[in-house]
């Protein structure tokens, strides 16, 4: 009996104390958003972290789409239960921002003895700080260039695209590209592929003269704004190089360009990880075709902190690594960013020769003219305005006057109300 | 059929009814009442809430310069006021079609059944995949026999159609209210009425159709309930709104300005209006109908 006694208070005191053990483990919950490939890059990012941290646990919660993504933080920032890390675009940044709903992350950089202010693209730092105060620190440093299927071009004998290639030569070499096989009437095969939206746009306004936003408005009605806007237009009113409404419908320009029948895609680095499982054909990027000057605009992503997270030491934890050089490199390898860490986007892990695209250096040679969009809380909702204007243009059912006086006038009161 | 309820059965039906009494009041009648308080407060669900009065409602109803909710609301009714009846009376047609026993009824009975049980993201993907302007089969066959091949989602005339014609084929739980609604009549009534000389149209007319009118008559105002909150998933997965709003139907202008514009006040008030806005036609609906229609009661 005694012995009896004596193994059920050993096995108490084993319980009691492993379970002690498992509370030393610190939980961080990490929201991410991307397309399933992307996914891959982020389970390895938290593989790696808890090898080397085993005293903290990492939950992944993938939300594939942004638009879902965006909805699901808002809900759980509301709920008072958001991830202990979340990651977030430069443009939906600033409205949870001036909210406080981010801990600002400066104070931590600062006492960092892996990363510093400088390791990392001065672009990147400021389009996630807010009243000169570094807010969250971003992952990646991204832009829009134009993605080309190089067995298309070599089919027609073009040139493929490359630095310095302009408007005028964009719009002749998508036009010879956009192909009716079998003379059905119907297109087989299209020059161009892009999102009639605000974020693709900008680019080409700005090369225009354009400035998209000033003081408090819109300005995409404005004379140089609008010859942009209306070029833009013109691919799919004037020329047909992109689908129509009803064939975007039917099936969208991604997956044409995946399936090898558009000859050029306007995206950012995020379609790397998705590009680099096709193997029909090959493909390269080149940067923004330019009109009166250089410019592209800023794809970049961040993770943050939420002021109402539970684990924030740990959270920094992971964010510091996510962020340093091993962090980084892991992802980078993934294809999914152009690394915000100058060193590791100047290294073989971000230009390795022998990955897609073979010109991964575009995206840092056009980091000199990248711009990016204003900071403003209501921005997405600016944007989502645009967006539905731009539209119903490019697809012919108004003129790009039409639609501009429309996005300038509906946006208006947006610049300065919160609700 | 006058039924007395005696202290103990009572008690017992209390006892009964207690867990969705309380479900309703915690899942269903706190959250309203909480959205309701919502509707009078500008709230971001980071800062403080702050009471503004009938603000929302004004913004709501009146702003200037973006019209979504008037548009939203259209769409809303449209929606409503189109699809209600066709799935009452296709529900009330296959019914009747499918009354009597006989071979192979029972799976008849369940072909009418399956869309309804269908989960609303898989159902709203196959009719995608059956509208696609151009890899759809419709439009294939329509191609196929020489006739016109809208644009369907694409296209603002079409793309609200598309919403109706896929709500009419979910329409399996209107059809066994309105078969046991059919088993309930009496034979008799239709023997005496054939003794008689009535014919068919007269016996639907003057024995089903009043017999029935109760039931109709409920499932009618339960679908306008339904309809007009239950278009979220397709909504939301088909054309999040698109194209230009024509498809914007009021639950997902109320999800988004709540959850993506993070404005839980203009939401709310949105969520309110159209809970009156539904109150108002079924008070139109009775108003008109009064007391339409007989019971078998006594």
């Amino acid at each position: 009996m005694q012995n009896r006694w004596v193994s059920f208070c050993l096995l108490m005191a084993f319980l009691f104390t492993s379970a002690c053990g498992q509370g030393e483990v610190q939980p961080v919950s990490f929201m991410v958003f991307g397309e399933p490939a992307e996914l891959k890059a982020y389970q390895d990012l938290v593989a790696a972290f808890e090898k080397q941290h085993p005293e903290i646990k990492v939950e992944l919660i993938h939300i594939p789409s942004q638009g879902d993504y965006r909805k699901r933080l808002a809900a759980d920032l509301v709920g008072g239960e958001p991830a202990d890390v979340v990651l977030i675009n430069y443009r939906r940044f600033s409205g949870l921002a001036i909210k406080n709903a981010f801990e600002p992350l400066g104070p931590y950089l600062e006492k960092s003895d892996l990363i510093a202010y400088d390791d990392f693209y001065a672009l990147s730092m400021r389009a996630f700080s807010l009243n000169d105060q570094v807010i969250c620190i971003p992952q990646n440093i991204s832009s829009l260039v134009a993605f080309y299927n190089k067995d298309v071009f070599d089919a027609a004998g073009i040139p493929y695209p490359d630095a310095g290639w302009t408007w005028d030569d964009f719009i002749s070499a998508s036009k010879a590209l956009t192909l009716d096989f079998d003379s059905d009437g119907r297109i087989d095969q299209y020059g161009a592929g892009v999102e009639p939206t605000l974020i693709r746009v900008a680019p080409f306004v700005w090369q225009n003269g354009g400035k998209v936003s000033i003081n408090n408005a819109l300005t995409l009605a404005d004379p140089l704004d609008l010859e942009a806007v209306q070029w833009f237009v013109d691919w799919q009113v004037t020329h047909h190089i992109v689908p129509n409404a009803v064939e975007e419908k039917a099936e969208s320009s991604e997956s044409r360009f995946i399936n090898g029948r558009t000859a050029i895609y306007f995206n950012s680095r995020r379609l790397v990880p998705t590009f680099r499982e096709i193997t029909a054909f090959d493909w390269d990027i080149a940067p923004l075709p330019v009109g009166r000057s250089d410019a592209t605009i800023l794809h970049s992503d961040a993770y943050c902190l939420p002021s109402a997270g539970k684990h924030k030491q740990a959270a920094w934890t992971f964010i510091e690594y996510a962020n340093s050089m091993a962090g980084q490199t892991l992802v980078s390898q993934s294809g999914r960013t152009v690394p915000s860490l100058i060193q590791v986007a100047e290294s073989d892990a971000f230009l390795d020769p022998n990955a897609k695209p073979a010109h991964s250096r575009v995206f840092l040679d056009v980091i000199p003219f990248t711009l990016r969009l204003p900071q403003q809380a209501n921005w997405a909702d600016i944007e989502e305005i645009c967006d539905e204007e731009l539209q119903r243009a490019f697809f012919g059912e108004v003129s790009a006057l039409e639609a501009m006086q429309s996005a300038v006038k509906r946006a208006l009161p947006l610049f300065t109300e919160n609700e | 059929m006058n039924r007395t309820y005696t202290a103990s059965s009572r008690t017992q039906l209390l006892l009964m009814l207690t867990p969705y009494l309380l479900g309703a009041a915690v899942l269903v009648g706190l959250p309203a009442l909480l959205s309701l308080l919502l509707a009078f407060l500008r709230y971001d669900g980071i800062s403080a809430p702050v009471w503004v009065g009938g603000f929302n409602f004004q913004l709501v109803l009146a702003n200037p310069v973006d019209l979504l909710f008037p548009i939203s609301l259209y769409n809303t009714l449209y929606f409503v006021i189109l699809a209600v009846p066709v799935r009452v009376l296709s529900a009330l047609a296959l019914a009747l079609l499918l009354s009597r026993s006989g071979r192979g009824v029972g799976l008849y009975r369940a072909a009418v059944y399956l869309p309804t049980i269908i989960p609303d993201v898989a159902y709203a993907l196959i009719w995608m995949w059956i509208f696609n302007p151009l890899y759809g089969p419709l439009n294939l066959i329509l191609d196929g026999l020489g006739l016109p091949t809208p644009g369907w989602l694409a296209d603002a005339q079409y793309a609200k159609v598309v919403f109706v014609v896929m709500a009419a084929f979910q329409i399996g739980e209107g059809f066994v209210v309105l078969l046991a609604g059919l088993q309930n009549i009496p034979p008799e009534y239709y023997a005496a009425a054939a003794v008689d000389g009535g014919n068919v149209w007269q016996q639907f007319r003057y024995i089903t159709l009043p017999l029935l009118a109760p039931w109709l008559l409920l499932l009618t105002l339960r679908d306008i309930i339904l309809s007009s909150q239950n278009i979220f998933t397709a909504n939301f997965i088909m054309t999040n709104g698109d194209p230009y709003y024509s498809t914007l139907f009021l639950p997902l202008l109320i999800y988004e300005e709540a959850f993506d514009r993070m404005h839980f006040g203009p939401g709310s008030a949105m969520t309110v209006l159209l809970g009156l806005v539904t109150a108002a036609l079924i008070g139109l609906i009775l108003s008109i109908v009064g007391s339409w229609g007989e019971t078998d009661a006594s």
